[in-house]
């Protein structure tokens, strides 16, 4: 336990220098959001039903939220693999006996917190300026977001995998967004089905609390049951495609861009 | 006496598929060496023989499809984060480093990827900064150094975890003379003080003679010889001859000499060759009597390891 420590606190620091080195790049990120969430709010009062826009409103903050939050997390993780293969890196992480699948879960965790803080910064931004204010009970919006995210570690390390072998990964990260988008702003109700994709499940409950103020005896045991079986499903499911791809780069010498 | 085996590469093969196309490229047709405590062996051989690929088959980066590699007598394919104790390196090429961190920032990093405290690790960290002469530069980005102190930076780094084997893949390729002529001096202070294992793969012969004990040399995925360097000197120091002629050689003594020798050096009245059997000497006698050349003196040549290598890989390449 204690070495996964070390590799969290120099992987949490490496992410934290970059972020803070290339500011110029951090900065833009929150602008591009914050832009993006002034032309959503303005589309709303424009064009939504009158009677709606603060329901309204308030689905937009937590949707966006989130989906900026999945987005940073996982795209930034791809292309730092694909930008390590092409300088080198990739392989000098690779010989580390700590294992290249605990340094990539330090990285993730690294990510998710130090996003995690920038995305908290931004939701108090954005209730700010449309003056809508949501239900916050962290004790239980925390442990509800916590297993979501060990769904999406999951996704992460597929990502990964995919990034270490497959080099043209890059239009792949770009539809990505699209596909968190589907994700995050289709409400379960509307889609049951997608009670087995990736991360629905507690997306869905944290709307629940956060709009709709439910508090844990509103939920019912097949609403926890399920996601943590969707989000433990799928941190086993990535790690397993991620070791199947580690093989095969091992295998076919992918490392290197050769 | 016995040594203690390091390293044992044992019957190693890989093959790789070619991105177009169905092609089969045999990088490793059974590779075998071993590598001894404390020694410094320089792995030889010409463009695509297979040096980086036997580098990175021991270090775990590629899985090899027959034959081992054991690190300790820990197989590096079954027990790959195991074997990895054991193990550092630096890479082929500029490529080993985070550009957009700081060369202290580059040391703490690694060192904590291993899964050790960087702070336990400080004092190390330190130590190298200073033997690399890097301390002056220590927060400044590795984009900004020149390509000879990122080399050098590249091998603190694999120091800076402190295994007892080090693999270094062309470290003085790319460098000028005098960064070149840094890097090897270093190496050499390395070698002398800190008595680790280190295998150098490298086309430069001045490191080879100055650094290496021992040398193995690889053609076409086969090692080809495995021998300390100074036998392989001297035991080619004894065939190495140059004849010196009173007149030029006539096209038909040419075509015959670089037909039966391929590593012979004409030049004007001046043959440089090196045999193999004493009985070649009389056969390349005959050859020049046959036009009753005058032979005005044959010596010893003094021969290096680069013309070993020549010799050894031109024949290796004839089969
Ligand atoms: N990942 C790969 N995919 C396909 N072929 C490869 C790969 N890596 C190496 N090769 C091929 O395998 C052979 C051996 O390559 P290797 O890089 O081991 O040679 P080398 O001795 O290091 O050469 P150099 O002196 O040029 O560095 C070459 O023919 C090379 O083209
Ligand atoms: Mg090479």
């Amino acid at each position: 336990m204690k070495p996964f420590w070390f590799l969290l606190c120099a992987n949490v620091r490496k992410e934290y220098i970059e972020l803070k080195r290339y500011y110029p790049n951090t900065l833009s990120l929150i602008f591009t959001f914050y832009i993006v969430f002034l032309a959503m709010l303005l589309g709303i009062h424009v064009i939504g039903d009158p009677q709606q826009v603060d329901t309204n409103v308030q689905y937009v903050i937590v949707n966006y939220i989130i989906w900026f939050f999945m987005l940073a997390t996982l795209q930034n993780l791809g292309y730092v693999i694909l930008m390590e293969a092409q300088r080198g890196t990739l392989e000098q992480l690779f010989m580390s006996p700590a294992g290249m699948w605990r340094i990539l879960l330090a990285r993730l965790i690294a990510g998710l917190f130090l996003y995690g803080i920038i995305v908290v910064f931004l939701l108090i931004l954005s209730m700010l300026t449309a003056n809508q204010w949501l239900f916050f009970r962290v004790d239980v919006v925390m442990p509800i977001f916590i297993i979501t995210t060990i769904g999406m570690i999951g996704v992460g390390f597929m990502l990964a995998g995919l990034a270490i072998i497959v080099k043209q990964i890059q239009s792949f990260l770009q539809i990505l967004q699209f596909i968190l988008m589907g994700l995050t702003f289709i409400p379960l109700s509307t889609a049951p089905f997608l009670l087995i994709a990736p991360f629905v499940k507690g997306v869905d409950m944290i709307r629940q609390v956060m709009i709709h103020g439910f508090i844990w005896s509103d939920f019912l045991l097949f609403d926890y049951l399920s996601l943590m079986i969707n989000s433990i499903s799928y941190f086993f499911i990535g790690l397993i495609i991620y070791f199947k791809c580690e093989k095969t780069a091992l295998e076919r010498g992918l490392l290197s861009q050769y | 006496m016995e040594r203690d085996v390091v390293i044992e590469v044992k019957n190693l093969k890989k093959t790789y598929k070619k991105r177009k196309g169905n092609e089969i490229i045999y990088a490793l047709n059974g590779v075998n060496f071993n590598v001894y405590r404390g020694e410094i062996l320089g792995l030889l051989g010409p463009n695509g023989a297979g040096k980086t690929t036997t580098i990175k088959s021991i270090c775990g980066l590629i899985k090899p499809n027959g034959g081992a590699v054991l690190i300790n007598e820990i197989d590096s394919n079954k027990s790959r984060l195991k074997a990895l104790n054991y193990l550092s390196a630096v890479l082929e090429g500029n490529r080993n480093l985070y550009w957009r961190l700081t060369v202290r920032e580059n040391l703490e990093y690694f060192v904590g990827n291993r899964g050790v405290n960087r702070k336990n690790e400080q004092g190390r960290v330190e130590e190298l900064l200073l033997y690399f002469n890097l301390k002056e530069k220590e927060n400044e980005l590795v984009s900004s150094l020149s390509r000879g102190m990122q080399q050098k930076l590249a091998i603190a780094v694999a120091l800076s975890a402190n295994t007892e084997i080090i693999l270094l893949d062309e470290p003085t390729l790319g460098l000028d003379v005098e960064t070149g002529y840094e890097v090897r001096e270093l190496l050499k202070r390395l070698v002398k003080e800190h008595g680790k294992t280190i295998i150098i793969s490298t086309h430069d012969m001045p490191v080879v003679q100055d650094l290496c004990e021992r040398t193995v040399i690889i053609n076409n995925g086969k090692v080809i010889a495995d021998e300390q360097v100074d036998n392989l000197i001297a035991f080619f120091d004894t065939r190495a001859y140059i004849f010196t002629l009173g007149e030029e050689l006539t096209s038909q003594q040419r075509i015959s000499l670089t037909e039966n020798y391929p590593m012979c050096n004409i030049n004007f009245n001046e043959i440089e060759v090196i045999i193999e059997k004493e009985n070649d000497l009389y056969k390349i006698m005959d050859i020049l009597k046959s036009e009753k050349t005058v032979i005005e003196k044959i010596d010893r040549s003094i021969v290096d390891i680069e013309q070993i290598f020549l010799k050894l890989t031109k024949e290796g390449s004839k089969e």
